[in-house]
């Protein structure tokens, strides 16, 4: 069942005494594009870890499509909410030894063949060369298209992007964000990205969620 | 057991002291090379000379006991030391550790203590301390060895692979799994110092035991085929106990929900 609204309900996360989020509450609807803007240290990437349970809140409550997060089996909850980090993460080996990762791993039950990876290879905007390549030697933005592809074999319905664009020169950044709109509008990808950049969340387009201070204060299309 | 035509040639007080005499020359040593150590250079000798008289008295006042739960507990006290020094040792010295640690030591010397002791030494009585201690003695102190590598290894290599590991438990990975390079780094780090052993011993060493036995009259060939059970009991041990050290201490870095514990990393 794809996943059509995530919830959060009230969340606080306070981290080393410190509060991080102060009474949030969202709602994010199936298939649509949500930027979750503001400085560095409002609580962005927080709100996002939430979502796919890397962390849990210290209190309130998310809701996938009804029930409670805590409630669901987490290793699914991750394959299907996917998120992709800030800085890029590499492992040994060549572009299609990281795309083996979510079978290696157990997350997916059989081997992706050659025109599943090249597939998600396109949809993140490399082309198949890139899978004899090593990983280490690509540059950033490289690197960064590979850790959305290597995600997108978990067939996820949400994809959580941590400020992919941060180490991206302008014209990387931009065709990065060209690709991360084709897959929410042509595959229908719900879509969550962190950004302090407002050039970027007003390229990406849909609903920019402004947070400061841990606090949602604006909510704007 | 099979005797040269040999008597062991005793070593008197006297003779101890010359063997001190080698340690004062090293003491001078140290002090013309300016290497500052001649402190702990006399303190290791002293505590050398009192803790194995010490333990000599013990272990003569054990074996005339001839008490099956007094040898078990004295094992049992090795083991409890063993943990507390590999503990020690530890930058992250956990309250858990020393029980990893001694529940680790335990499972892998023992099971290779029974084999050894009960299948093919079939020692009469089983716990002839004769046998039980020496062959414990030497078990644990390798195992003990293992375990402070497992325990530093795994905690700098999940600390080294935090980005790695997190992306792995994004990709929808088990924290074992994804923590699992780590643990076959440890347990690499752990076994690799007794493979190597076992890969010169008789060519580039003699062991302690082997020599001891040769020293003490007893043929070679009987002496090598102690030794090489020792080693075979040692490699079992050291596995075995870095496996399950290993597979206890990386849990603290993850909830049960495979999420990854700040706290931990501080």
């Amino acid at each position: 069942m794809k996943i059509t609204k995530i919830e959060l309900i009230n969340i606080c996360k306070v981290k080393n005494e410190r509060t991080i989020l102060k009474n949030v509450n969202l709602k994010i609807i199936g298939g649509k594009r949500y930027i979750f803007f503001g400085p560095s240290g409002s609580g962005k990437t927080t709100l996002l870890r939430l979502i796919n349970r890397m962390d849990d809140p210290t209190s309130g409550e998310i809701l996938i499509d009804g029930h409670n997060i805590t409630e669901l089996p987490i290793l699914n909850l991750r394959k299907k909410i996917g998120l992709v980090f800030q800085i890029p993460v590499i492992f040994n080996g060549t572009v299609k030894d990281n795309l083996m990762a979510p079978y290696d791993i157990g997350a997916i039950n059989s081997p992706p063949n050659d025109a599943e990876l090249k597939h998600v290879l396109k949809l993140s905007g490399l082309n198949n060369n890139f899978l004899i390549r090593k990983a280490s030697e690509l540059s950033i933005g490289e690197k960064q298209r590979v850790n959305i592809a290597r995600m997108l074999l978990n067939k996820p319905d949400v994809l959580l992007l941590d400020e992919p664009t941060s180490a991206l020169d302008n014209s990387s950044a931009t065709r990065l964000l060209e690709s991360i709109m084709e897959l929410s509008k042509v595959n229908g990808l719900t879509i969550i990205m962190v950004t302090h950049q407002l050039e970027y969340a007003r390229l990406l387009g849909g609903q920019i969620i402004d947070i400061q201070d841990g606090a949602i204060i604006n909510e704007q299309l | 057991m099979e005797q040269f035509n040999y008597s062991l040639i005793n070593i008197n007080s006297f003779d101890l002291l010359i063997g001190l005499g080698l340690i004062l020359i090293v003491v001078g040593l140290s002090r013309w090379q300016n290497l500052m150590l001649e402190g702990e250079l006399i303190v290791g000798a002293i505590r050398t000379l009192i803790q194995l008289i010490a333990i000599g008295y013990v272990l003569k006042y054990i074996f005339s006991l001839d008490n099956w739960y007094l040898i078990l507990s004295f094992i049992a006290l090795m083991i409890i030391v063993a943990s507390i020094t590999v503990t020690r040792r530890q930058k992250k010295q956990t309250k858990e550790l020393p029980y990893l640690i001694g529940i680790a030591i335990t499972a892998g010397s023992g099971v290779s203590i029974l084999v050894a002791t009960q299948i093919i030494l079939q020692i009469e009585p089983w716990y002839e301390p004769y046998y039980l201690i020496p062959l414990a003695g030497m078990v644990i102190g390798n195992s003990m060895n293992a375990a402070t590598l497992a325990v530093e290894r795994i905690d700098s290599e999940i600390k080294n692979k935090r980005t790695e590991i997190e992306a792995y438990l994004a990709l929808g990975a088990t924290s074992k799994k994804a923590a699992s390079s780590c643990m076959k780094a440890a347990m690499r780090a752990a076994m690799i110092p007794t493979i190597n052993s076992m890969m010169v011993v008789g060519i580039v060493s003699l062991p302690g035991m082997m020599t001891g036995q040769i020293l003490s009259g007893t043929s070679p060939i009987i002496a090598v085929k102690y030794q090489i059970i020792i080693m075979y009991m040692i490699a079992f041990s050291v596995a075995v106990s870095s496996l399950i050290l290993t597979t206890l201490r990386f849990r603290r870095y993850f909830t049960r929900n495979h999420q990854l514990i700040e706290e931990a990393f501080e």
